[in-house]
């Protein structure tokens, strides 16, 4: 019954996960390089998911035009889009500060 | 398209019927669905009924508040002005922003989707008609008990985030921030209440044929809301308990001379209180993404798009909590990551905006008053991002932090976000529920006082905070260079009040509230609302077959009042909705629904009698009132759960569905579901504190009692989940007799007891008490909420075994039963983690 929520919602899904295991890192580890490999490691992770996501969404949703599968490919697609930029982005301060 | 449920959907292809409606079937369908008159109108608990007293009544908290808000700004007009005296300019500004936010803002939205959603989903009602009278009177009550505290000058003066330590007894000792942590309690229980509804109601009661994709955006972002309600309210029911138990028992969860922390506070608080902004902007933003192709008469640009960003954002506003807290010397990378979450908010803001703006650009708008109003409180929200993005950057917080700037920007992100949008809604919808349209002369006027009133208001104070004026200061010194913008802003207020009474005026002069002979669809809304209606909703319940059906197929109206579609009339004679299968809304069973009855009235009236009794400390009276409440409540569900004849009904076209089903496709397992998921992340929270307060100060923890104590514990956790699951087991065989499920039931219900009562007495004999520590506070916590929903566990097992007595607990399944053996596992899984959890962080000695 709820297979379909966690596919439409997987990029986000990522995305949270990333954020919130950030957190957790500098809460334990502090401004320290080990919160750095922490950073590291999960956005490589977390992106790899959410580009495994982008992929299918994107090679399942051509040709299914506007059925509900196609719909549901193609939000899945837009999530999981959308958890890469901000993956990157939320990962960035680790270089910067 | 592939079917979720076995469903057959060529069946849609019988729709519209054609054949001649039976004479007398609108007629029984009208005397279904019939209200009460005179005094007992106010048992009903038809949406249509509640919703407008719920939305009359936000609509009254938001011009109180606003009242509130005037008075400050004559305050602050001059310096050292005397119309407000210190205590009281206090009180003001904390029931300003705690009556906009609990008691109209989420209240009105809420009662937004009570009112709007049953008929864009063309169901006959919400799934749980009485738990949303519940959730009204309880708010009504309760909030206008709570606002009367400002008349005797007992209202909380602490804020509307209400930090301690100035809320603790120390700096506040009196009863006025007491009425803040009990006062809101009611509130969130009906916010809750209606997240309940508002989620199983969107997911399980759509039209047939109306998947995710041809979902309403309304819905949508009302699923959403719904959803963010369920995760981000818990956080601040745990800390207002925490406070007020602190307060009451001198448990310090934060006192940092006892290893509590007030930091504590505003991370639960903010982890709420941040979500609620969106939890606001939210649906305000789908009734507008409803508005606007109507509006604009093109349809919605980047409908799937908004969709997402509604997801995005739900996302992504629990990942920006702490930077509320930039000042208070977070780790350098961790203030790095929430600056750059809190920046990345804007994207999803941002695509809502940009499809806005391409779908008037793609249509042909006319200047009517909703259109102003959309685009009066786009141009105000788009300010108020800016200056969003603004405050995200770190090093410019920290010069505005807690000065006016911070009141002008979210003055423009919520008024823009939510305000304008509620105008716009009035107009908007007027036509559904008055006999009269409002004047679109009236609501020019309106408009345009409103929108230049919030500019001329809140515009120069941005300057006033940047000139160094803080927040929450009920006067200043002359020659600091405040006076002129704080005038211009107190002239701007004015002005804003002033659109608000002509606003009143018209709404005297011309709504008239009604269900049957409304207005009609005067700006061409292309959503299923805007079919005819009655107190049943539509007629007969159509077959979504695009994304705007009014405008897709002309003869759609037509034929719903012509009864041509599902459940043209009452298949049992009683009042029932079709429920619908959560991906596919494709058609599961009949719902047979509740109708009117005192008992949510009466138990609303005594939960509200509680919380606020309970402020003044009357405790006897309280206890008695929280009693009363629950009473009712056993006794409006009582009334719950009955089968009907006949087990399945033609609900037209031949298609027969059951009309009582178990297990997680109905609508009541939804419910249990998703209350558990409250007090899961209640627990959560209750786990995060813990784990935080051990973080920060690890000095004060002692080592706990014995591990031997776990293995009783853990063993009747376990006892109690397993003779649960035993006793559904055993209903449904023939052999047993008809006492053995639900005695299994009880003696489950006696092993959770048994569990509690060791887990209490070995921290007890181990000589932890509340006081003590941060530790021993949260500790207790944990037992209290175990105490707590063991409690309720109890009066489940009795109230089973009493239906049992009179032969309602029925075979082979039966959904009270099932629901009572998912909520003993819960619980029974709480707490044994809990046990574990507290054990062995730190360890024993």
């Amino acid at each position: 019954m709820m297979h379909g929520w966690p596919y439409l919602l997987g990029g986000l899904l990522v995305w949270a996960v990333h954020f919130f295991g950030l957190y957790v890192a500098a809460s334990l580890f502090l401004t320290s390089p080990a919160t750095r490999l922490v950073t590291a490691i999960l956005t490589f992770i977390c992106l790899a998911a959410a580009a495994a996501l982008l992929w299918r969404g994107w090679t399942a949703e051509a040709g299914q035009g506007e059925t509900f599968a196609g719909w549901q490919h193609r939000l899945a697609a837009y999530g999981a889009a959308i958890a890469l930029v901000a993956i990157v982005w939320q990962g960035l301060p680790a270089l910067l500060v | 398209m592939k079917s979720e449920t076995g469903f057959d959907t060529t069946l849609y292809d019988r729709f519209p019927i054609r054949d001649e409606r039976p004479p007398g079937e609108l007629d029984a369908l009208k005397r279904a669905w019939e209200a009460p008159s005179g005094i007992a109108r106010l048992t009903a608990v038809n949406n249509n009924y509640v919703g407008f007293w719920y939305i009359a009544t936000a609509f009254l908290f938001f011009l109180l508040a606003g009242i509130l808000a005037l008075a400050m700004r004559v305050q602050l007009a001059l310096p050292l002005q005397g119309f407000l005296p210190q205590e009281t300019y206090n009180q003001f500004f904390t029931m300003h922003g705690t009556v906009m936010m609990f008691l109209f803002a989420v209240p009105m939205m809420e009662a937004l989707g009570v009112l709007l959603l049953p008929q864009m989903l063309a169901a006959r009602d919400l799934p749980f008609p009485r738990l949303s009278a519940y959730a009204f009177w309880a708010y009504f009550v309760g909030g206008l008990c709570f606002f009367a505290s400002i008349f005797f000058g007992l209202a909380p003066d602490g804020g509307w985030f209400m930090y301690p330590p100035y809320t603790s007894t120390t700096f506040s000792p009196g009863i006025n921030a007491d009425f803040w942590l009990l006062g809101i309690g009611f509130i969130e229980i009906s916010a809750i209440a209606g997240a309940i509804e508002i989620i199983v109601g969107v997911l399980r009661t759509r039209a047939p044929g109306m998947t995710l994709a041809r979902m309403p955006i309304f819905a949508w972002g009302m699923l959403v809301f719904a959803g963010m309600i369920v995760i981000a309210f818990p956080a601040v029911i745990l800390c207002t308990l925490f406070l007020e138990l602190e307060r009451a028992f001198n448990w310090p969860f934060f006192d940092p001379t006892r290893g509590g922390d007030p930091l504590l506070w505003q991370h639960l608080f903010w982890f709420f209180g941040h979500p609620e902004v969106y939890i606001i902007f939210l649906p305000a933003a789908a009734l507008v993404s409803t508005m606007i192709p109507a509006l604009a008469r093109a349809r919605l640009v980047g409908h799937d798009l908004i969709i997402l960003a509604f997801l995005a954002t739900a996302f992504i506003s629990f990942g920006v909590w702490a930077h509320h807290m930039f000042t208070t010397g977070m780790p350098a990378l961790a203030v790095g990551f929430f600056s750059a979450a809190s920046m990345a908010v804007s994207v999803p803001a941002g695509i809502q905006v940009f499809s806005w703006i391409a779908t008037f650009a793609s249509g042909r708008a006319r200047p009517n008053t909703p259109t102003l109003f959309v685009l009066g409180g786009l141009f105000t929200f788009v300010l108020g991002g800016l200056t969003g993005v603004m405050v995200a950057m770190v090093p410019f917080d920290w010069q505005v932090h807690d000065t006016h700037f911070i009141v002008a920007h979210l003055h423009y992100v919520l008024i823009g976000g939510a305000v304008f949008p509620m105008f716009a809604v009035f107009y908007y919808w007027a036509g559904m529920t008055s006999r009269r349209a409002l004047s679109e002369r009236a609501g020019a006027w309106s408009f345009w006082l409103i929108f230049a009133g919030m500019q001329i208001t809140f515009l120069p104070m941005h300057l006033t905070g940047l000139m160094g004026m803080p927040r929450r200061v009920y006067t200043y010194l002359p020659g600091r260079e405040w006076e002129a913008t704080n005038y211009i802003s107190t002239a701007g207020a004015m002005l804003f009040g002033l659109g608000v009474l002509v606003f009143l005026l018209e709404l005297a002069r011309s709504f008239r509230f009604t269900i049957k002979d409304d207005a009609g669809n005067i700006y061409g809304g292309a959503t299923l609302e805007w079919l005819p209606t009655d107190l049943y909703s539509s007629r007969s319940i159509p077959v979504v077959r695009s994304r705007y059906p009014l405008w897709d197929d002309p003869k759609l109206a037509e034929d719903v009042r012509e009864g041509r579609y599902f459940l043209p009339g009452t298949a049992t004679g009683q009042r029932e909705t079709l429920i619908t299968s959560t991906l596919n809304a494709e058609p599961e069973y009949v719902q047979i629904m509740p109708g009117p009855s005192p008992w949510p009235f009466l138990s609303a009236v005594f939960t509200a009698g509680f919380f606020v009794i309970a402020t003044i400390q009357a405790y006897a009276v309280a206890f008695t009132s929280g009693i009363l409440a629950i009473l009712c409540l056993l006794r409006w569900l009582w009334e719950t759960d009955r089968r009907v004849a006949p087990a399945e009904v033609d609900v037209g076209a031949g298609i027969m569905l059951p009309t009582y089903v178990t297990g997680p496709r109905t609508h009541g397992w939804w419910a249990m579901a998703i209350l558990l998921t409250v007090i899961g992340m209640m627990f959560l929270m209750a786990v995060f504190s813990f784990a935080y307060l051990y973080g920060v100060h690890p000095q004060y923890w002692q080592p706990g009692p014995d591990l031997a104590w776990l293995a009783p514990i853990l063993a009747f956790h376990a006892l109690a989940a397993g003779l649960a699951l035993y006793g559904r087991h055993l209903l449904a065989r023939k052999g047993t007799t008809h006492w053995s499920p639900v005695a299994v039931n009880l003696y489950a219900m006696a092993a959770l007891a048994i569990a509690f009562a060791i887990d209490l007495f070995s921290w007890r004999n181990h000589g932890l008490r509340g006081e003590a520590s941060g530790q021993a506070a949260v500790i207790h916590a944990f037992l209290s909420l175990q105490g707590a929903l063991t409690l309720i566990a109890l009066l489940m097992g009795l109230f089973l075994a009493a239906r049992n007595a009179r032969a309602l607990v029925t075979r082979p399944r039966n959904v009270t039963m099932d629901l009572i053996v998912m909520f003993y596992c819960y619980t029974a899984a709480q707490g044994t983690f809990a046990a574990l959890l507290a054990r062995l962080v730190p360890g024993p000695a």
